[in-house]
């Protein structure tokens, strides 16, 4: 009956309307901060994950050829560890690899339909972590193994089945039927020569290259190489933001080209960044406005209240006390606020959920939206808490 | 438990560079050493302006706008936490403001309930019982703005009552009140404080209750 009393008392002032507008306010800038945070994250789930359409993690780069330069100075376009370190130095590198070479002579023979084929090849090799796939059985022991896992760029498959073989009548062949074809693959060098066994591992759509594990390639090189490894030709880098115009800049200063024009592309996750952060603003901006209407409330509140909060001071309530049914409004309107944010952005989120899965976006779990709603609601709450302490206690008789 | 409560040196704020005039020169009480001790009944008797709600204020800790001391058994009550002034004010001091304070909202039942919920010391037959016996006990369920100005002193006397104390404050209790409810009022609160071994510190700018009084302090 205490409270009920207390409350009877302080209840009187209460501006439902006031109460109701923050709560709107508050609910909507929450909202746009949730829904923001959430798209971002369903998003950059598919940035992250490799071989989309929006994976612009990594830009392989490489030096400008110049006739003049390679065919009379003799300069080769490879990167000095000088060049590499400042690469890595920049803001927006998160790591490099380095694209090894083969210094030996490669050549692969396989028998398709019949008919003998071989060619003249070439080997490069990169650190596991930067392909996009990581094929079965991607390693290679030399004292063990006789068949050499391969991955090679999905577009020669392309353009064998497209460009090549329907020109001259040949099959056409799938991935999986390319992976079961034996492959012979002649190494030669430093006045050796070994065939060994390959079998085409799996296609890459971020390399364009013909690559083997790294264990390979040094062991190849160490044994067949008739001059010492060059500095590598190609750098694979991991990017923080893509999209950067840094990054462009940088390249251009520099006289690097990077493969494709991924760098152009990524601009579009570029900007997407910057949307979803200007967008994450306005919630804030949003939330922040109502978290001041809330206070604001607040205080009038405790204003009005003033006289009666002191009686019952005075009666030996203690602040605490009396400002018992405050926290509670409060806490339960926060309460309130954030479980409706949360649904707003998660039908927001189912939404959205259908375009993107025509575009091959998966979508992320809302877990960390909605981790990020309480802490907000939870520094909210806590402010309006301590401003309601603050302002009881201040009227607390005392000498 | 307070024993005794001493005012050294004390005067309000407002009196200030008034120390050789009238009232300060003559007052027994600011800018003196006095002493009030648990058990005793004392009456302080002031003219109008000499600061007498004031005084009452200061002793129970709601007003600090005066110099010198006010020490509960030694200790200068400037320093005590909001904790220790609750603690104070549901076990220790009771007080009878001059203008009640009482919620003119809320019943009489009410306005005694949201003390004595606070301090669970009277039986809700004692309320009753007491109300009767200062002749308000219909009024149980009458809001308090609707009672006349003696009515409401005897309310708020009934909810001063509901809580133990060691001092009792109060403030002209029966200005508005006859010489026969002063005479109930009176052997109610004597009753009380003795039951407890209390003092009771009274106000009075006239018409003064009607207690045995052991020292009566000119303010």
């Amino acid at each position: 009956m205490r409270h009920s009393l207390v409350w009877q008392l302080l209840k009187r002032n209460i501006s439902k309307g006031q109460l109701a507008g923050y709560a709107v306010a508050n609910m909507i800038g929450l909202s746009i901060v949730l829904s923001a945070l959430q798209f971002y994250l369903d998003i950059s789930s598919v940035v992250e994950s490799d071989d989309s359409f929006i994976s612009r993690d990594y830009i392989i780069i490489s030096k400008k050829v110049g006739l003049a330069g390679s065919l009379l100075t003799g300069d080769r376009a490879d990167f000095s560890k000088e060049e590499i370190a400042d690469i890595e130095a920049q803001p927006w590198t998160r790591r490099t690899g380095a694209f090894t070479a083969a210094a030996y002579s490669v050549s692969g023979a396989l028998e398709l339909g019949g008919r003998h084929m071989s060619t003249y090849l070439f080997f490069e090799s990169i650190p596991d972590e930067f392909f996009d796939i990581t094929p079965r059985n991607w390693h290679f022991d030399p004292a063990t193994d006789t068949e050499v896992p391969i991955i090679i760029s999905k577009d020669y498959l392309t353009l064998y089945n497209f460009g090549f073989a329907s020109s001259r009548g040949m099959p056409q062949i799938s991935e999986s039927m390319v992976s079961m074809v034996p492959l012979r693959i002649s190494i030669s060098g430093n006045g050796h020569q070994q065939w060994i066994n390959g079998r085409i591992a799996g296609f890459s759509s971020r390399l364009n290259t013909i690559a083997v594990p790294e264990e390979f390639m040094t062991w190849a090189n160490d044994n067949f190489a008739d001059t010492p490894v060059a500095n590598p030709s190609r750098l694979i880098i991991e990017v923080n933001t893509p999209g950067d115009p840094a990054i462009a800049d940088y390249l251009r200063d520099h006289g690097y080209e990077s493969a494709g024009d991924k760098v152009d592309n990524s601009r579009a996750a570029y900007f997407l960044s910057v949307a979803t952060a200007v967008v994450v603003a306005v919630g804030i901006v949003i939330s922040l406005l109502a978290f001041f209407i809330l206070l604001l409330s607040i205080y009038l509140l405790l204003q009005k209240n003033r006289s009666k909060l002191r009686s019952l001071m005075m009666l030996g309530y203690s602040p605490s006390q009396v400002a018992r049914r405050y926290y509670m409004i409060t806490g339960g309107i926060n309460l309130a606020v954030l479980a409706g944010a949360t649904t707003i952005m998660l039908v927001a989120s189912h939404l959205w959920q259908r375009p993107l899965e025509a575009l091959g976006i998966g979508g992320s779990s809302p877990l960390a939206a909605i981790a990020a709603g309480v802490l907000i609601m939870a520094l909210i709450t806590g402010g309006n808490f301590m401003a309601i302490a603050r302002n009881v206690r201040r009227t607390f008789p005392r000498p | 438990m307070i024993q005794e409560i001493t005012l050294r040196q004390t005067l309000p704020r407002v009196f200030e560079g008034m120390e050789h005039d009238s009232p300060v020169r003559d007052s027994h009480i600011w800018l003196q050493e006095v002493s009030f001790t648990r058990g005793g009944f004392y009456l302080i008797e002031a003219e109008s302006g000499t600061g007498k709600s004031s005084l009452c204020s200061f002793i129970y800790g709601s007003r600090g706008d005066y110099r010198g001391t006010i020490e509960f058994d030694g200790t200068e009550i400037r320093n005590n936490s909001i904790d220790r002034w609750c603690e104070l004010r549901t076990h220790s001091l009771a007080y009878l403001p001059q203008e009640m304070q009482l919620f003119p909202e809320l019943t009489v039942e009410e306005n005694i309930e949201i003390k004595n919920h606070l301090t669970r010391h009277r039986s809700p037959q004692w309320i009753r019982r007491t109300l009767e016996r200062l002749e308000i006990g219909h009024k149980l369920r009458v809001p308090a703005a609707l009672l006349s100005v003696g009515q409401q002193q005897r309310v708020a006397i009934v909810r001063a009552l509901c809580q133990p104390f060691d001092f009792l404050l109060i403030d002209e209790p029966v200005s508005h009140l006859d010489a026969r409810n002063n005479d109930m009022v009176a052997s109610l609160i004597a009753e009380e404080a003795q039951a407890q071994g209390a003092a009771v510190i009274a106000t009075s700018v006239g018409n003064k209750i009607n207690l045995a009084f052991q020292s009566v302090i000119k303010l």
